[in-house]
């Protein structure tokens, strides 16, 4: 192969640079150190490896670096640059960038280089462009974070201000539609309204509502404020910050060897042919490593779960199983020296469908005798786990019910679709520690369940989570750093594992698929007075979260109806599951863990009821709903990992989410309105809204732990180190707000490094709902201490300044940087900082904080949806999301409804065009993005999200959940409105054209 | 694997290379087709510098360079709405930077808008092969045999009639989802009624063309009445495609009554 010598121009700068004739642009870049232009999958879907050729965005991953040549070449380094670089004069960041650092259009950030290129161009060739012009302009980049709200608004913002205009500070209130404001629950509380853009655009159209607040909240300076991520600087300028930007010299490149069989054994393997392959530098089969049986979940110890995964296995179970690791001087090589390995299989009987995994002489697919039982998981049944909850006198409850209603539904296996693949870099440090730099939620997690799958101590490992682009519950598990680890191991070199898409499809985890059977007994006035759900859940080949995410689908949504009267003390709920092994790819931990697919078949099942009854929807849930001061009813019967103890709901703002979430939609006016649903000029549409009132948890009580620490730095600045991991949630920046609100200082003094098992304290991990609460409460511990010693070298400092004037420590307030008598007299926290690092009695300011919570205080919302119907091809077209939530105090309203935008898109999918089919072999139907589809910018619906704030009393600033909630009530909404357009129930999602059809069908 | 890049000035210098037996030698355009190639040795010739990207009108004939990407389509006043309407449902802002006309086709399966389109439209290819002159050839005979035509042959262009009144309708599982069924329909001046069907099996496939729309929905369902896959069942595609067709031909009738 001859090698090209080829003259690019990159940023207007010229490189010479020799490529194989194949050798992508991408590639290129990459190889030069454009860390902007990033992977995200082989077809250009994602579009995250955008850079500008001759000016117009293009997908560097397609096309041939000689392609380029003769072109002209612009990646988002060339844009802007930190605003201040010491001495030397900085240009500062393209306004784009500024634009989209404000708004809170940067998540986990994968994919704003690509936008920001996207919309430069939009702005290049139109100054003035409409919001369509602009989602049309980043429709080729996906992003999975944000919804597009944000995004879009950043670029119309830039756009004014590129014109000379002047917008909106974020910060300023500005006035909602009054129809938004007025409030039926509670008119004497003023409503607190903030919205975070102009009002020329949909994207206007966002109110944040207080009706509840804590003590004290309008003093605070930093919590509740929508301050800008302490890492959007960083991101917005495409910094090499993610695993896969890491360098090293010498650095190997792996790729696994899949199985492309459902069940066989490994009868003969041989590598010959691929080692002998130039710049092959290892091959590794099952015959090579120690066989150590664990679980790939990310979860605290002792792992709730069966030990029933393998680096390597002598059998495979899925489609997309292990075989061989192999390790190469490139991909392209590692690649082939893949495809030479000779494998010969025993085919086994293969089991594809739950419903046949426990019948009498089905195969088993787990039939190793090391396998390693967790409660009653049972390996002989093709049984993962087995959940048996019983609350009350069910049976009791039916026989007072009026009327029992029954019914079964479906949940689909679907992907996280995380932009950012698994990607991790292994090697040995200069003291032959193995360092791992991976793209993890779970980094403490990860070095405890891999040392000894390594024959290594914890102690010599180290874990680096760096920048992580996106994870939803998908980098919740030790799944590719063994790979890499072992090839470390083996062959002494640094080593890179990225995944590519069709890897991820069938090699990494999923949501679990249930087959679910509700039986609901209900009095005539819409008391309910049992509820009985089973679920038969899919864990695939392993057994990872098998038990807890399927508890979850009880624990969280056979919770929220106690029934009214009697039942609110004495509820009769039974919720029992299976969660079986089938021999496809493994479900795992999604965002809501097992929750949606409880509250799919929970809130089509209670619209039912209401119809059949005649009862409102709305009020009928409402007068079920599980109330503050009533005793979450699981609390009683299951904890995740834990004995259960009674949990007492504190703050509940279900009825305000109701009340707000009906205003948003115009539900008073287009429930009862047939006019409404017809569509002028189109007969055969129809529209309709549906509503879904869902709960979720925050953290796992008595086993999830956080922990922080805080040091004084000599200009009053503050390292905070947190174990919590930031997947783009804007952990970071929440937790260094609040932080900074008890010391007093600006977010800018908080410097935050998450998160590296030697340095950080230990967190258990990004999951659960937890961070801000639990990670949250352990920086409050430690500020507190470090605020308590700052407040005790002040009071000595002001001693020394006035004479000896004594001031009692607790009476000095932290504010402005500075520690402030009550009589004004005050010292900065750099004169303190420099006292007690360099004058007198030295010491270094710092602690240590971590908190455990005995409670997991539900967050609670209500979603509707609105949707119209082709009553003659069955399409469904979502046309506005509203989000009326609970979340208790918001520590940052910008991160926090970019959760929520970002959450309900995601469940959008869920609802309407996400799911993951196999075959008769188990070989996957979906294996890229135009298979799998997930919303681009130009198809959203209207997304509105509206915070009821509680202050929840178990944490210090009164937080609760927000992370996983938009995830519940989407799905069911969407059911439910189109139950509300067309008449039909769906109870499979998601909801595709053809099932409407066949449903209309049936009713003609 | 990409063994060999070549960047030809010319057609003929084109023609000698994709006539080449070894290594065997294919167009690059977008990057869309050759991402998909999973052939060992192959050498490609890129079409940039052949002038092939130009949109010009002869006659009641467009012409649409092979090598035109799909925004300059998009982007220019003569080119048919539905044409346009589909190339912006079909792909995203990027690829249509990226994306060539003939590379769209080449790589098109059964649920490319973009070919439905063009096939409704009874387009025609002009093409070079090793030692020949310019020929013609029905966009519906060149799909079938697409293979065929990547080793020796150079697409150099499209012709679409100009006086044609077109439609398109698709149902999917959202707005930019790729369609389960989808129906193209072109009607000439003459009455001439040509119909498409996508969403199933390698490519659109046309299912209708006489002197009038007579029979038409008859012929959808007919046409796809065993197109069941795992995306959706026979039997629902055969009723949409009747309900898509007949969506269509009102479109028309309303297009040419205004």
């Amino acid at each position: 192969m001859i090698m090209l010598d080829l003259e690019l121009i990159i940023n207007n700068e010229t490189f010479l640079v020799p490529v194989y004739p194949g050798e992508r642009l991408y590639s290129v870049l990459r190889r030069l150190g454009f860390s902007s232009v990033k992977f995200g999958d082989e077809h250009g879907k994602t579009g995250a490896d955008t850079v500008l050729f001759d000016g117009k965005p293009i997908n560097s991953y397609l096309m041939l670096a000689a392609q380029a040549e003769g072109h002209k070449i612009e990646t988002l380094e060339v844009m802007g640059e930190h605003p201040h670089l010491g001495w030397k004069d900085s240009r500062g960041l393209h306004i784009l960038q500024q634009e989209f650092v404000k708004t809170g259009a940067i998540q986990c950030g994968y994919c704003t280089p690509a936008q920001i290129l996207a919309a430069k161009e939009l702005l290049t060739r139109e100054s003035d462009p409409t919001e369509e012009q602009v989602r049309d302009a980043i429709s080729g980049v996906l992003c999975r974070c944000t919804g597009y709200k944000k995004p879009v608004e950043a670029v119309l913002r830039a756009a004014a201000r590129l014109r000379g205009e002047k917008v909106s500070p974020i910060e300023d209130p500005i006035q909602a539609p009054p129809e938004w404001i007025k409030s039926p629950i509670d008119d004497s509380i003023p409503p607190f309204i903030t919205v975070q853009t102009g009002d020329t655009t949909l994207t206007a159209e966002k109110v944040i509502s207080k009706l509840k607040v804590s003590t004290k909240p309008e003093s605070w300076q930093q919590v509740g404020k929508p301050k800008e991520k302490v890492d959007a600087i960083k991101l917005v300028q495409g910094k090499p910050a993610f695993a896969a930007d890491f360098e090293r010299r010498d650095m190997l490149y792996a790729k696994v060897l899949f199985s492309p069989h459902a069940h066989a054994r490994i009868k003969s393997i041989r590598t010959k042919k691929a080692l002998e392959i130039p710049g092959v530098a290892a091959v590794l089969t099952h015959k090579d490593l120690p066989r150590i049986a664990y679980s790939t979940a990310g979860q605290s110890d002792p792992i709730p779960g069966p030990l029933d995964c393998f680096s390597l296995d002598n059998k495979v179970r899925f489609v997309g199983d292990r075989v061989a690791f192999i390790a190469a001087e490139s991909e392209e090589i590692a690649e082939r020296a893949r495809d030479a390995i000779e494998v010969d299989y025993e085919l086994l009987d293969a089991i594809l469908d739950t419903r046949e995994s426990m019948k009498p002489g089905a195969p088993i697919i787990h039939d190793e005798k090391d396998y390693v039982n967790f409660a009653d998981s049972d390996p002989g049944k093709n049984l993962a786990a087995e959940i048996r909850i019983d609350i009350g006198d069910l049976e009791q409850g039916f026989k007072e019910a009026d009327h029992i209603f029954e019914a079964e539904y479906e949940v689909p296996k679907v992907q996280q679709a995380h932009i950012e693949p698994h990607a991790v870099v292994t090697y040995w440090d200069e003291d032959d520690r193995l360092v791992i730099r991976t793209s993890t939620q779970v980094p403490f997690h990860v070095r405890r369940i891999i040392a000894p799958i390594l024959d290594l101590p914890i102690k010599r490992i180290r874990v680096i989570k760096p920048r992580i682009g996106g994870g939803f519950g998908g980098k919740q598990e030790m799944l590719i750093e063994d790979v890499a680890a072992h090839l470390t191991i083996k062959t002494g070199r640094p080593v890179q594992y990225v995944y590519n898409r069709e890897e991820e499809f069938i090699a990494s985890r999923s949501r679990h698929p249930m087959r679910i059977r509700l039986k609901t007994g209900v009095k005539k006035d819409g008391t309910l007075t049992a509820n009985d759900m089973y679920a038969l859940s899919d864990t695939g080949a392993n057994g990872a979260h098998a038990l807890t995410v399927t508890g979850n689908t009880g624990h969280k949504a056979m919770a929220l109806y106690v029934g009214d009267g009697p039942y609110r003390v004495s509820p009769n709920i039974r919720f029992y599951a299976d969660i079986v092994y089938t021999n496809t790819p493994p479900s795992g931990a999604y965002r809501g863990y097992g929750v949606p697919q409880g509250y799919w078949p929970l809130e089509r099942h209670m619209e039912k009821i209401a119809f059949e009854l005649g009862l409102d929807p709305l009020e009928f849930r409402l007068k079920n709903a599980l109330r503050a001061g009533e005793i979450h009813p699981f609390s009683i019967a299951w904890s995740e990992g834990r004995d259960p103890v009674p949990e007492m709901i504190q703050t509940n703002g279900l009825e305000e989410c109701v009340q707000k979430g009906k205003q948003i939609i115009g539900w008073d006016q287009k429930i009862n309105n047939e006019v409404w649903k017809d569509v002028p000029g189109k007969p055969y549409l129809k529209r309709g809204i549906g509503a879904a009132l869902v709960m979720q948890g925050t953290a796992i009580p008595y086993l999830d732990m956080g922990g922080a620490s805080l040091k004084l730095n000599d200009d009053g600045s503050f390292n905070l180190l947190v174990g919590a991991t930031d997947l783009g949630t804007g952990s970071d920046t929440v937790l260094a707000q609040m932080a900074a609100e008890i010391l007093g200082v600006a977010l800018d003094d908080m410097i935050v490094y998450s998160s590296d098992t030697d340095f950080t304290p230990f967190d258990k991990g990004a999951y659960a709902s937890s961070t801000t609460y639990i990670s949250g409460a352990a920086v409050v511990d430690a500020a507190i201490k470090v605020a308590d010693r700052i407040r005790e070298r002040a009071v000595l400092l002001l001693a020394d300044k006035l004479d000896g004037k004594e001031y009692d420590p607790a009476e000095i307030e932290l504010s402005n940087c500075c520690a402030i008598a009550p009589d004004g007299q005050a010292v900065s926290l750099k004169e303190i900082a420099l006292h007690s690092l360099h004058h007198a009695n030295q010491e270094q300011i710092m602690a240590v904080g971590s908190f455990m919570s005995p409670v997991s205080p539900p967050p609670f919302a209500a979603q509707f949806a609105e949707v119209t119907v082709d009553t003659e091809t069955g399409q469904v077209v979502v046309d506005h999301l509203v989000m009326a939530v609970d979340s208790g105090v918001i520590v940052n309203p910008v991160t926090a409804s970019g959760q929520i935008e970002g959450g309900m898109t995601q469940a959008l999918g869920y609802a309407v065009s996400e799911e993951m089919i196999y075959d008769e072999f188990g070989r996957a139907r979906e294996k890229n993005f135009r298979d799998y589809h997930i919303f681009e910018a130009h198809e959203m619906p209207r997304l509105d999200t509206v915070f009821v704030e509680t202050f929840e009393p178990s944490h210090p600033f009164g937080v609760k959940a927000v992370a996983e909630i938009p995830m519940d009530g989407v799905a069911p909404a969407v059911g439910n409105a189109v139950f509300h357009a067309c008449g039909v129930n769906i109870d499979q999602n998601p909801v595709t054209p053809e099932k409407i059809w066949f449903k209309l069908r049936e009713n003609r | 694997m990409i063994v060999e890049y070549h960047r030809p000035e010319s057609t003929k210098e084109m023609i000698d290379l994709l006539s080449r037996e070894d290594p065997r030698t294919l167009v690059l355009g977008g990057g869309l087709y050759i991402n998909e190639v999973v052939i060992d040795q192959i050498a490609v010739a890129d079409i940039q510098d052949l002038g092939l990207n130009k949109i010009k009108t002869k006659g009641k004939k467009q012409i649409l360079g092979a090598a035109t990407t799909l925004n300059t389509i998009l982007n220019n006043d003569k080119v048919s709405p539905v044409l346009k309407s589909a190339i912006k449902y079909q792909e995203s802002y990027n690829r249509r930077n990226v994306a060539t006309l003939a590379g769209t086709v080449i790589a098109a399966t059964g649920r490319s808008a973009i070919t439905a389109v063009l096939l409704a439209l009874d387009a025609e290819i002009e093409l070079i092969r090793s030692g020949e002159k310019t020929s013609k050839l029905h966009l519906g005979d060149f799909l079938p045999l697409r293979e065929e035509y990547t080793q020796g042959t150079l697409l150099t262009g499209f012709s679409i009639p100009v006086e044609v009144t077109s439609a398109f309708n698709y149902a999917a599982r959202s707005p930019a989802d790729l369609p389960i069924i989808a129906a193209a329909v072109s009607r000439w001046p003459s009455g001439r009624t040509r119909i498409v069907l996508a969403g199933y099996g390698e490519q659109p496939i046309m299912v209708f063309d006489g002197p009038n729309s007579d029979g038409a929905e008859t012929a959808a369902n007919d046409a796809y009445s065993t197109a069941g896959d795992q995306w959706a069942s026979a039997e629902y595609r055969a009723d949409t495609a009747a309900v898509l067709v007949r969506r269509c031909l009102n479109q028309i009738a309303d297009k040419n009554e205004g």
